[in-house]
This record gives C-alpha cells, sequence and structure tokens, in this order.
C-alpha cells in the first residue's frame, strides 16, 4: 500500500494547522482533513489490502470501550485504486493526512447531479461494512460518501444508560435509532448540500459537541441494520442491496469479535444475542428483504454480485452526466457574449497596466503594483453593480441633494485561493470592515479536474451579497465550483459577483449558460485557452507571478 | 503609469457620457462615467450628517477614480509584448515626463491618489490666496519641477464653483511656459459656471470632473483635513471661503 503514497505538496492552507488560530470573523469552516480520516488511513494502510477499519458493530455495552471511541465510520473516502489515490495521502512526520479535494458534484452545465444513494442493508455482523469497501474500491468515482446508520442512535437517559451497561438495552431495536435526523441528512445530502452527521459517543452514549461535515457525493453508501425500516429513507435509496449472510456465520463472527477484541465474556454476549439482536433480526431485518433489488449472500466475499452492482452505478452515473474540464473547454464556440457578462470600459488606462501585467519581462515589484491597479478598479466597477436606492441628503450647503446610496450593508468577499487572494486588499479598502470568506480549489494534475479542499465563509453567508474573487478565469471550471459551493450554502444567485482580471471566453460561457444570474466582472476577455488550460495570450500563472513561486528554471 | 515614454498617438476619449456635456462645453471636458457606486461616493461627500473618518475615506475613494479617468487623458503608444505563455499581447505604452500639481490645500488631498497609481511622479505646489478686502485671487507660493515646461501637467483642484483659483494657476503654469495644451485639469466637483468660464478661457486645456451641479460643497478641504480656516491672512472667524 505504501508504494501508492506519493509525496503530493498539498497547498498549505489545507495542510495540518486548519484548527488553530485565525478564526475571527469567520465561523463557518470546513477542512477536508480530519484525524478521524487521517487515522482511518492509517488503519486502512496497516489492514492491507481490506480498506475499511475494521470497525466494530455497534456494542450492546460501552463499560469496555476506551473513550476514544474508534467506530467512527461516517467518513467520506475516496476510491483507493490507482490513480486517484496516489495524490490524495500525505504522510508527514507524525500523521497521516488525507487532502483529496472535493471533485465536481453537478455537471458542465453547473447543475446539481442527484447523487447515487446505495442503501446497503443486513443483519449484524453479516459484513455490510465490507460489501460497501468493495463497492467503493471498484467503483471508479473520485469521491463517495459512505453515512452509517450508527451516528444516528439516540441520546440515552439515565435509566437507558444503566440498561445498556447491564446488557440490556436493546440497539437492535428500531425504536434506538433517530430515523427523523436520518431522513433529514439522507435528503440534504442527496441535495448535494453540507450536513453536519452527529458522532456518536458509545461510552456515554450521548451525541458529542462536534459533528462531521460530509457533502453530498457522486455516489453516496448508507449502511446499516436497518436501512429498509423507516419509508422515506427507503424511498431515497436508488439502489437497495441486502447482505445475506448466513445466522451460524453472524453470531460465529459476533462472538469471536466480542470475546477476544472486546474481552466481553460468552455469557452476555449470548444473552444479548438471543434477547435482543436474533429478534430484531427476524421482526425487522430479515422482513426488509423484500424490499433489496438485489441480495448479497456470503457477503464481501461475492465477487460477482459486486461487479454486478458496480456495472449498474457505472451506468447510472453516465447518465446523470459527470464530466467536466475538457468539456467545458470546447463549447459555446463562436457564440454572442452572455448579458450577465460586464467587462470594463477599455480605456487607454486599463490597456496600458494590461500591457504591464501580462509582460513576461515584467519586475514582480511593478507586476504587483500594476496588478493591484487594475484590481481596485475592477473592484470598483463590480461595487457599481450592486442593488441601490436613491436617497435626498442634506448638504452643508443648506440645499438638499438627490444621491443613491447602497441598497445593502451585508456585503462579503470570497477569494478563491490562491490568485483570488490578491484582490482581497482591495476589497478591503473600499469596504470597510468586509468580511472575507476563503475557497481553495485546486487541479488535479492527474484528472485535470478542479478539486475543493477548503473553505471558510461567513456565517450568514446566504444572506449575503458575494463578492467572489479570482484573478483569472480559463475554462471556469474553478469558479463555477466555487460558486456551486455558495449555491449549496444557500447564497442566492443572483447575489453573486465573480469578479476577476482576465477571463478567457469559453469560461465566460460556461459559467454564465451554468449561472445565468452570476453578474461576470472582468477587465479583458482572451479569445483562447492553451492545452494546459491557460488563457492566451494571457497573464501566465498569476498566483505564482504574484507570490514569487515560479518554478525555478522558467523566465 | 502617468510616467510611459515615447508618444505617437494622442489619446481620443470615446466619450460615453453623453453628448450633452460636448454639446454644452466643448470636447475637452470629460465628466467621470457616473454609475451607482460614483453616485454614491457624491451623495456621501455631500452629506452634511457624514462623519470626518468616513468623508476621508469616501474621498480618497473618489479621488483615486478621478485621477485613474485623468490618466487615461495622457498620451500613450502602441507596443507589443511577449506573455508568459508565449504569446504576444498588442498593448500601449504611456509617455514619460509628466508631473502633477496641487492647488493648495484641497488640491493636495488629490496627491495620495496619484501616488498610488505613479509611484515616483513629481508634484509641482502652488498657493492661491483670496484677499480678505478685494476677494481676488493672488498666488503666494509656487514651485515646481525645473523642466515643468517639456511636461504634461495634472493640475489638481477637487472643488471648484467660480474657477478664479485654477484661472491664477494656470497663469502661474503659463508663466512657467506649459502650454495650455499639455494641461489636464482633475476636479471632483464643478459648478455649471466654473465650467463653462475655465473651457472659454482656456480652450486647449483637458479638464475632467466627477460631476457638474451648480452647489459645489464648499466644505471639501475643511472637512477632509479638520481644520477650519486656512492661511495667516484672514480675520480667525471668516467663513471659509473657495474661490
Amino acid at each position: 500500500m505504501a508504494a501508492k503514497i506519493q509525496q503530493f505538496d498539498p497547498p498549505s492552507s489545507a495542510s495540518s494547522d486548519s484548527d488553530n488560530g485565525g478564526e475571527q470573523c469567520l465561523e463557518d469552516r470546513e477542512v477536508f482533513i480530519s484525524d478521524e480520516l487521517a487515522e482511518d488511513i492509517e488503519r486502512y494502510q496497516r489492514s492491507n489490502g481490506t480498506p475499511t477499519p475494521q470497525s466494530p458493530r455497534p456494542p450492546s455495552t460501552g463499560s469496555q470501550k476506551s473513550p476514544r471511541s474508534r467506530r467512527q465510520r461516517t467518513t467520506s473516502m475516496t476510491q483507493s485504486s490507482k490513480k486517484t489515490s496516489a495524490e490524495s495521502i500525505l504522510r508527514s512526520k507524525t500523521r497521516t493526512i488525507y487532502t483529496a479535494g472535493r471533485p465536481p458534484w453537478y455537471n458542465s452545465a453547473g447543475q446539481q447531479v442527484e447523487p447515487f444513494v446505495i442503501g446497503i442493508c443486513g443483519g449484524s455482523a453479516s459484513g455490510k461494512t465490507t460489501v460497501a469497501a468493495k463497492i467503493i474500491e471498484s467503483l471508479d468515482v473520485p469521491w463517495v460518501t459512505l453515512l452509517s446508520m450508527d451516528s444516528f442512535y439516540k441520546v440515552l437517559n439515565e435509566k437507558q444508560h444503566a440498561m445498556a451497561a447491564e446488557n440490556e438495552y436493546n440497539f437492535d431495536h428500531p425504536d434506538a435509532f433517530d430515523f427523523e435526523l436520518l431522513a433529514a441528512t439522507l435528503q440534504r445530502l442527496k441535495e448535494g448540500r453540507k450536513v453536519e452527521v452527529p458522532i456518536y459517543n458509545f461510552v456515554t452514549h450521548c451525541r458529542e459537541n462536534r459533528t462531521k461535515t460530509m457533502y453530498g457525493a457522486n455516489v453516496i453508501i448508507f449502511e446499516g441494520i436497518l436501512t429498509f425500516y423507516n419509508a422515506d429513507v427507503l424511498k431515497m435509496c436508488d439502489m437497495k442491496v441486502f447482505v445475506d449472510t448466513d445466522a451460524d456465520v453472524r453470531l460465529a463472527r459476533r462472538l469471536r469479535r466480542d470475546i477476544s477484541q472486546r474481552g466481553r465474556d460468552l455469557e452476555g454476549v449470548l444473552k444479548q444475542y438471543c434477547t435482543m439482536v436474533k429478534p430484531s433480526f427476524y421482526y425487522y431485518i430479515a422482513p426488509s428483504m423484500v424490499h433489496a433489488d438485489i441480495i448479497v449472500p456470503r457477503g464481501g466475499d461475492n465477487e460477482v454480485a459486486i461487479e454486478l452492482i458496480v456495472q449498474h452505478v457505472h451506468t447510472q452515473l453516465q447518465l446523470r452526466g459527470f464530466k467536466l474540464r475538457e468539456k467545458l473547454a470546447h463549447s459555446y464556440i463562436g457564440q454572442p457574449l452572455p448579458t450577465s457578462l460586464y467587462l470594463l470600459p477599455d480605456t487607454p488606462q486599463i490597456k496600458g497596466l494590461h500591457t504591464f501585467i501580462r509582460n513576461k519581462s515584467t519586475l514582480r515589484d511593478e507586476f504587483i503594483f500594476y496588478s493591484k491597479r487594475l484590481i481596485r478598479l475592477v473592484i470598483e466597477y463590480a461595487l457599481s453593480l450592486l442593488p441601490f436606492k436613491e436617497i435626498t441628503v442634506e448638504t452643508p450647503q443648506g440645499v438638499l441633494y438627490q444621491g443613491k446610496r447602497g441598497a445593502t450593508d451585508k456585503i462579503c468577499g470570497v477569494s478563491i485561493l490562491r490568485a483570488g487572494e490578491t484582490m482581497e486588499q482591495a476589497v478591503c479598502d473600499v469596504c470597510k470592515d468586509i468580511r472575507i470568506g476563503k475557497i481553495l480549489i485546486q487541479t488535479n494534475l492527474h484528472t485535470g479536474e478542479p478539486e475543493l479542499y477548503y473553505l471558510r465563509l461567513p456565517k450568514d453567508i446566504k444572506d449575503y451579497k458575494v463578492i467572489l474573487m479570482d484573478a483569472t478565469v480559463a475554462t471556469g471550471a474553478a469558479a463555477m465550483m466555487a460558486i456551486r459551493v455558495l449555491l449549496d450554502h444557500d447564497v442566492a444567485e443572483d447575489n453573486i459577483l465573480l469578479v476577476s482580471l482576465l477571463m478567457a471566453e469559453s469560461g465566460v460561457h460556461s459559467i454564465a449558460y451554468a449561472f445565468p444570474q452570476v453578474k461576470i466582472v472582468t477587465s479583458a476577455l482572451d479569445p483562447e485557452i492553451n492545452e494546459k488550460f491557460y488563457v492566451l495570450p494571457g497573464i501566465g500563472n498569476f498566483g505564482d507571478r504574484y507570490f514569487g513561486t515560479e518554478p525555478s528554471g522558467e523566465d | 503609469m502617468g510616467s510611459g515614454d515615447t508618444a505617437t498617438v494622442i489619446n481620443k476619449i470615446s466619450s460615453d457620457s453623453g453628448n450633452e456635456i460636448i454639446e454644452e462645453y466643448g470636447p475637452n471636458l470629460r465628466v467621470l462615467p457616473t454609475n451607482n457606486q460614483v453616485k454614491e461616493l457624491q451623495t456621501i461627500l455631500r452629506d452634511k450628517n457624514t462623519t470626518r473618518s468616513d468623508f476621508k475615506f469616501y474621498a480618497d475613494r473618489l479621488i483615486r477614480l478621478v485621477i485613474e479617468e485623468s490618466l487615461n487623458q495622457l498620451p500613450f503608444s502602441k507596443c507589443s509584448v511577449t506573455t508568459p505563455t508565449g504569446a504576444k499581447y498588442k498593448g500601449l505604452k504611456y509617455q514619460k515626463g509628466n508631473c502633477g500639481v496641487s492647488i493648495v490645500r484641497s488640491g493636495e488631498a488629490m496627491e495620495q491618489g496619484l501616488r498610488d497609481c505613479c509611484r515616483s511622479i513629481r508634484i509641482g505646489k502652488i498657493l492661491v490666496e483670496s484677499d480678505v478686502d478685494t476677494h481676488e485671487a493672488k498666488v503666494v507660493y509656487a514651485k515646481f519641477p525645473d523642466d515643468i515646461a517639456e511636461r504634461k501637467v495634472l493640475l489638481m483642484y477637487p472643488i471648484m464653483s467660480t474657477g478664479n483659483t485654477v484661472i491664477k494657476a494656470i497663469a502661474v503654469l503659463k508663466e512657467h511656459n506649459v502650454l495650455e495644451e499639455n494641461i489636464i485639469l482633475s476636479n471632483l466637483f464643478c459648478t455649471p459656471f466654473a465650467a463653462k468660464t475655465l473651457v472659454t478661457a482656456f480652450p486647449k486645456m483637458k479638464i475632467l470632473s466627477s460631476e457638474i451641479h451648480h452647489v459645489a460643497p464648499n466644505h471639501f478641504g475643511q472637512k477632509y483635513f479638520g481644520c477650519s480656516y486656512h492661511g495667516v491672512t484672514g480675520p480667525p472667524n471668516a467663513p471659509m471661503k473657495n474661490v
């Protein structure tokens, strides 16, 4: 497994320092790295070839568990195969960090593509997780969200807590689960929105204060013992898989696991099995088999069944149309420019500034100076596109003056790292005390697709006019992802202004077609994009030139 | 950018701010293309309830826009550069040999805006005071770069109600052999009277303003700098007057 790990230079803001400091006014943040995830991956690497952590079943008693519960199976993970895993794992000195970004979850028209939801049901110790892992393994999609029913256990009261300690609380009964929250969570994931999944602590039987942020992905796998029990949840599953493992095998696994791994005694395990696990299986789980589209006997060992499932999912995904950058770059040739495009008036100043910053022999000092001037003009222009209202003010000269005022104070900036950050200063210079959010999107060098790594937005961003900043827009893939993120955070489409120094025509078309209400502001429009997705004649890599990180050996 | 190099083309600005201005004042007076944003800035500056800190903040923003637009009036030449992608970009270059001249005191408010655009530009100053008795404007101080006669001059003065001060200042520039057609006057607020006076007196000079309105916000210098009366000759409590 170690052979698959290659050094991947992570964007600095996405590295492990993300958990401390720098909070200030920005509360809502997500980092696509987490300790649990890193831990999972470590375990995954140890287990070498069995991709999923050997997570314990829902224990009937928490007394033997260590406080740091290891059973956080609710994680988003990439398929761990051939090409994408290579750059998705980073090993630092002390920890393993998962750095894969979130690839596009929408089609080239920017529309949310509904994720494909696979529901996996089966009795305790039937091998549901193994089946889920094998599906993830075989599916050649970059981003899969795995949601486990274990996250939705109800919070226990004191009495129930005591019962649990005596092996008498029934964790296998439908009443043990919060189906309402479960259905709502799955529904949001299916809509591609962000959700906060509770983290259930099996020692205290409470939800922990922190939650796990998850996104809808191309494929969502939802697994649990009562996956098919609730009608609402059942309706959301596009494919229903039942893992049917012989009762003897399940009991044998359970005994081995509970006794040898958790140090429990035979009596207790059998008592729990006979009084709760087994009856629940026959009352609630086995009858739900009628809902299944596919029944997989023998669980994870059944390669034929898994192969069939994967083929079906592939067909479905293709029908839904996940694709992106390449397609964006080659559409809309020769179309008239969209009406949502606001190009700065073509004055000699702007042209002169462009001459400076496009010239490859301009020194960085001058490059920064002239970029800043141009950025300021672009931002001033962008602000004029916000809504205004008529007002009358009294002047010191004693006459009234018919003027205008901005209709809203709720304006925030969001920069797309890294090049977009260069525009933050100008926004701060013209809007007092403006809040600035950040989104890190990086191009995956192997697939050429943009991936989302890091996000930090003002808390009530849905109420804001958002000035979304990126220095250059070529295919528009990163900008579209950022817009999609904003929409997923409930920002209204017509509240978004995409502001940029330079755009390629094709990028403008893609964005305008996908998000017709987003205002697109730029100071220049270039006709072409080269095979490396740079704009022509272009500026080169704006971020590298501004921050001085050009690869050595190049001009 | 104010200081580019050789000039072959004199910039002809396409006027998008309406033909009325041209009909009224001729082609050399230009008003900053107005939009809601500019209007908001002007509103804030005119509002008597605006705090000083806000006043300065928004004045600086408007100044920056006016300066950027004034620089558009400078001559430039075409040129072609190679971009980092190896492609050619047909751009343009500004001519070298420009300078700024501010009219003390309110004109100095615009110096920083010019500096922010042209880092090392030379800036001259003229102090014009009005005589207490006759109300006649007279020049009491002027300091320019030695070779100002060969330069394009960006003359900065934010508020013009009668135009008298500017007329005196231009007279001084002419005494230093600056050509009238080499002067660009940058201004924020101008009355129709001052506009008419100036285009009549100096038909070859270019003027850029952000607004032509019959009431001039004469409190500008006072509020921007936060000192009520300037000058050593006037009575201590005389109302501030922009000549």
